[in-house]
């Protein structure tokens, strides 16, 4: 016992040390429309339990998630439409933008690319790299990948970093997928 | 906050801030990352300073800062975030989208870090959110406000409070939690905050409770009486002064409201006058003092209270104390002259404040005597007080020399010793008044007071005041012993002054040659000539019309130039505002300027005066409120008075009879809830008498013909002319029956009428909705009616009693017992029955035992009447009188006795 408390000490004061040279701070913007899985998914994130109903979020929630030596700052934005001409202010700057999908609903599709086709459009979020979630693919009615670039017409955009992701905050699918595509976007530009 | 940070805020004091460097920074700041808390801080205290400094941003730059405020709650730094919640407050109503930091700042007011984050986060969430959004909120801010923190729950009440012009409904679901809130007592962690916040129980949140309390429970009366007596029982928990202090304000609002509460409510207020805090006490009695209509016996403790106050070595304590003194003052002020000796004390008090307050007090208390020596004393410090001191004290004086009208040589010359002074307009134009009111109502002091404002005119920098005293010197100077006078001061203006002045000096030059010497008329014209000369068109104009105007016959120039009656300006406003609001249709037709009744010069002045007495009597500054209450009380009856003028001129059997010379008030002849309501108005001609019998039948099934009143006067002098009767008088419906009798002209008999209704009563018959064919006659009787003094006098205001009493023979007297509780009811119900205007202030008694009440009237028939009244008080016997009066005809003093022994 003594010597694995001994070495998880070591252990720690390592990572200390670590985290002072080469700790490293993310800016992430989540978006998405109401009741994709945004705010779960960051529960999620930080340890806490899933639960199928949350309030929605009005307005934005900042919450950091830890990763080794890397911290995420995750702002996490309201779906509503009235919050949604206000997204684009959080997206500047930042290291990288994660839009939620609900894949598994499929009235929302057109209104989702609506909105992100907008916004990749604007000019301050040139260069920034995309992550897509299609969330929810534990319902039998959710679609993949290639169907998820079909629906958001997002082969236009080939000269920028998306990608596609399928995902399940509920069940925990693909989530350390999520993680390391955000760690590894670190050294994009800034 | 450490030393440093307040150096740094003494440099933004100091140093002047650009806007934009501000606005650039905090976005180059804000948005940086890492965040450095510390700059941060510093730059959201600048612009804070900025915000509170009423400088503005506008709407796009606003949002900008406001969003790149929102970055910086990524940072846990509880001072940075302390900051962060006053900007976004600051910003809330200024910038778009706030709504976007709901979320947010929910995350901090369910957090755990309580006493920075919480309360602050629970007072920036009720700027920002939206009514839509106070129900998402409510189980938050319903636990926020029984939090055991004392600091949480206050900033949720006061937030609550912020929150009811948006979420009325929702918030008043919150009165369990918030009454709840009321009665605890809640201490402060402990070692929270150890050294910066005194630590033990606080009971503020018990005051922010109860202030909302009030609010939610405001509309409904019998909550409130619960509220206030649960919180004002012996074993109330309500600790905290501020609370009691407010519930004192809330209880004083209900007695204002409904007077039937007042006996329960005043034992309480007593009862506070005993509690430990001072506070407490001086607000009791002030509430106490306030109230309408006190007895001696109810003040008394108050007055005790106050009287320690009054010596107290804490300046806030006298000041409050004489404060209360001098409002009482102004209603009562032989209950407190008793504290003459102390009051007197506070007059070298080095605060001026308290000084002043005591010279009013005393002014009001004080004989007529101790009036020269008070005068003197305020003279010493007049100039070391401020003008809002120097107005208070020039009010006092005005309302003293109303009160002792022989004390107006001391009195002129202190208003014009101040006049002399320095002030600014507000002091002086409150002077001038003064002094008008001296021209006006105490007639010895006339010539000395236009000398006085001649002078001032002299030498008058504003152009408003010099106007209304040329006014005045048209008017009152050509009256008196030596005219030309005052031409030479109005003439200097011509020569001197504006053009605006010039214009009034020329009306004002005009009215003196109305009189009849020659040589002043023919001065004044030559003066005018010389005005069509001036540069400026106004001026030219008036001369010339005045000149042509004075060429005409004397009359015709009089009722040009001196018109000595005005439109009743109240009702030409709202006949005016009617006409333009019509459509085009309307302009068709000219606006007929008949229908706006008249007041002569006289009448206004008993207006005038009625109200000014009025106003004084009345504590609480709510002076304003009530002369516009009896300009809208004057307004309607003028109103009423014209509705009747123009249904009588519409009956062809009342054309011949002239104008009408007075209508009664409305007497109900039956009570409200009979079948048939009836009430009457006595409606006085020349030589007629028309009562006016206003029928209601309340009947669902029955309906009346032939309906008429058969009224018996028990007087032989009065003889019954005609009947109008009512045709048919469906069901539910009113209408109205004239009687017309002959009076003899010059004469003014008093009687009674019994009154019979007298109808063909038709019941309807149900099935068919119409009434049946025979009916059957029947009679009704209904409550007599009097006709008496009270129909046939007109009150009017007369400058002194002494004169008239004079210049009046036909002497009566009599004497009788009446029946009334006091002095002061007596006053009251004499000057109702005889419908006189009391004088000299002489409806309100001095002493409880004696007193002289002396009235002035004039007839329907425009004939003077005086009555003196002497009236004695015991307890044993009532109210012993005596009244003696005179009168221009034999047959008025005769109307006045006859009054009292019907």
């Amino acid at each position: 016992m003594a010597t694995i408390s001994i070495y998880s000490w070591f252990q720690s004061v390592y990572n200390y040390l670590l985290s002072l040279f080469w700790s490293t701070e993310l800016d992430v913007t989540l978006l998405g429309l109401q009741n994709a899985g945004k705010t779960s998914l960051l529960k999620v994130f930080i340890g806490e339990e899933f639960s199928p109903d949350s309030i929605p979020t009005v307005g934005f929630a900042m919450k950091r998630v830890k990763h080794g030596h890397v911290t995420l700052k995750c702002w996490d934005l309201g779906g509503q439409p009235r919050f949604r001409s206000m997204w684009e202010r959080y997206c500047r700057g930042v290291n990288c933008v994660v839009f939620v999908l609900d894949s598994a609903d499929a009235s929302t599709f057109e209104t989702a690319k609506t909105e992100l086709n907008a916004l990749l459009s604007k000019e301050a979020l040139v260069g920034i790299p995309l992550l897509v979630l299609g969330n929810k693919n534990d319902l039998p009615a959710s679609i993949g990948t290639e169907e998820i670039i079909n629906i958001l017409q997002l082969e236009q955009y080939k000269d920028r970093d998306i990608s596609v992701l399928s995902i399940s905050v509920k069940e925990g699918k693909g989530l350390p997928g999520v993680l390391s595509w955000l760690i590894s976007r670190k050294n994009s530009n800034k | 906050m450490s030393a440093l940070t307040y150096k740094k805020n003494d440099d933004i004091e100091s140093g002047s801030l650009d806007k934009m460097t501000v606005f650039q920074d905090c976005m180059s700041g804000f948005n940086a990352s890492p965040i450095m808390p510390k700059k941060c801080r510093l730059l959201l205290s600048k612009l804070a300073h900025l915000l509170s400094s009423g400088e503005t941003f506008p709407a796009d730059e606003a949002t900008a800062l406001f969003f790149s405020v929102t970055k910086l709650f990524q940072h846990k730094d509880p001072s940075l975030r302390q900051m962060v919640y006053v900007v976004i407050k600051e910003l809330a109503p200024i910038a778009n989208d706030v709504i976007m930091v709901t979320s947010s700042i929910m995350k901090d007011v369910q957090g755990s870090n309580e006493l920075i984050y919480k309360p602050n986060a629970i007072r920036a969430l009720c700027r920002i959110i939206d009514g839509s959004i106070v129900q998402g909120i409510e189980r938050l801010m319903k636990t926020a406000i029984v939090d055991k923190n004392p600091s949480i729950s206050s900033a949720a009440l006061v937030s609550s409070y912020q929150l009811l012009p948006i979420a009325k409904d929702t918030v008043r679901r919150w009165a369990n939690e918030t009454q709840e809130c009321v009665v605890a007592q809640k201490s402060f962690p402990p070692g929270a905050l150890l050294g910066n916040y005194h630590i033990g129980v606080s009971t503020l949140s018990q005051y922010h409770a109860l202030g909302l309390l009030y609010q939610i429970r405001a509309h409904d009366r019998m909550a409130l009486m619960k509220m206030v007596q649960q919180l004002s029982g012996p074993s109330t928990s309500l600790k905290s002064s501020n609370a009691i202090i407010m519930l004192i304000r809330f209880i004083s609002r209900i007695i204002s409201d409904d007077q039937n509460l007042r006996a329960p409510l005043y034992v309480l207020l007593e009862n506070w006058l005993r509690h430990k805090s001072d506070m407490v006490n001086l607000e009791a009695a002030k509430i106490i003092l306030n109230i309408k209509g006190i007895s001696e016996e109810e003040a008394t403790p108050a007055v005790n209270v106050l009287q320690q106050f009054l010596s107290s070595p804490r300046t806030v304590y006298r000041f409050a104390a004489i404060r209360a003194f001098s409002k009482f003052a102004m209603v009562q002020p032989v209950l407190i002259s008793h504290c003459n000796i102390e009051i007197e004390n506070l007059l070298s008090d080095t605060n001026r404040s308290i000084a002043t307050y005591a010279i009013t007090t005393l002014l009001q208390t004080g004989n007529e005597t101790s009036v020269d020596r008070l005068l003197t004393q305020i003279n010493g410090f007049m100039n070391d007080i401020s003008d809002d001191f120097k107005i208070i004290i020039i009010e006092a004086v005005r309302s003293l020399a109303l009160k002792f009208p022989t004390k107006h040589v001391a009195m002129l010359k202190f208003l014009a010793d101040c006049l002399r002074d320095e002030g600014g307009i507000k002091v002086k134009t409150t002077i001038v008044e003064s002094i008008f009111d001296m021209i006006k109502y105490v007639p010895d002091s006339k010539d000395e007071a236009l000398g006085h404002l001649c002078e001032f005119i002299e030498d008058c920098e504003f152009t408003d005041i010099t106007v209304r005293v040329l006014h005045m010197l048209g008017v009152e100077g050509p009256a008196t012993s030596e005219p030309t006078m005052y031409i030479r001061y109005i003439y200097n203006r011509v020569v001197l002054e504006n053009a605006v002045i010039r214009a009034s000096a020329v009306s004002a030059l005009a009215k003196f040659a109305l009189t009849d010497d020659k040589e002043v008329r023919d001065s004044v014209v030559v003066l005018l000539r010389r005005c069509l000369e001036d540069v400026t068109d106004e001026v030219r104009d008036r001369a010339a019309v005045y000149l042509k105007v004075i060429g005409l016959d004397k009359q015709v120039a009089e009722s040009y130039i001196n018109p000595g009656k005005d439109y009743s300006l109240p009702v030409l406003e709202q006949e005016l505002a009617q006409y333009v609001s019509g459509d085009r249709e309307q302009f068709s037709t000219p606006f007929d300027m008949s229908t706006i009744p008249q007041i002569t010069e006289e009448q206004a002045k008993a207006n005038d005066f009625k109200i000014k007495s009025k106003a004084n009597h009345e504590p609480e500054a709510a002076k304003a409120d009530i002369a516009k209450e009896q300009m809208e009380r004057a307004l309607k009856e003028e109103l009423t008075q014209q509705t009747y003028a123009s249904t009588l001129a519409s009956i062809a059997q009342f054309t011949d009879y002239g104008k009408i010379l007075n209508s009664s008030k409305i007497v109900q002849l039956s009570e409200s809830e009979t079948e048939f309501v009836v009430s009457a108005v006595k409606h006085l001609f020349k030589d007629h008498l028309v009562i006016q019998y206003d029928i209601n039948n309340t009947l669902k099934d029955t309906i009346l013909e032939d309906v008429s009143v058969i009224s018996i006067p028990d007087n032989e002098d009065i003889v019954e002319e005609f009947i109008i009767p009512i045709d048919t008088l469906s069901v539910e419906s009113a209408g109205t029956v004239y009687v017309s009798f002959v009076r003899p002209t010059g004469e003014y008999p008093v009687t009674g009428f019994e009154n019979n209704l007298k109808f063909t009563l038709k019941e309807i018959d149900p099935s068919s909705g119409e009434p049946e064919e025979d009916g059957f006659e029947d009679e009704y009787q209904i409550e007599s009616l009097s006709l008496s003094a009270s129909d046939y006098m007109i009150p009017t205001y007369a400058g002194s009693f002494v004169h008239q009493w004079d210049e009046l023979r036909f002497d009566e007297t009599f004497s009788i017992r009446i029946d009334a509780a006091d002095l002061q009811e007596a006053c009251t119900y004499l000057i109702e029955t005889l419908n006189m205007m009391p004088l000299e202030s002489s409806d309100v008694p001095v002493s409880t035992s004696q007193n002289t009440l002396k009235l002035f009237g004039k007839t329907v028939d425009g004939v003077k009447t005086v009555v003196q009244i002497r009236m004695i008080y015991s307890a044993s016997n009532g109210v012993a009188i005596k009244i003696h009066t005179r009168a221009q005809e034999e047959a008025a003093s005769a109307l006045v006795i006859e009054t009292f022994t019907n």
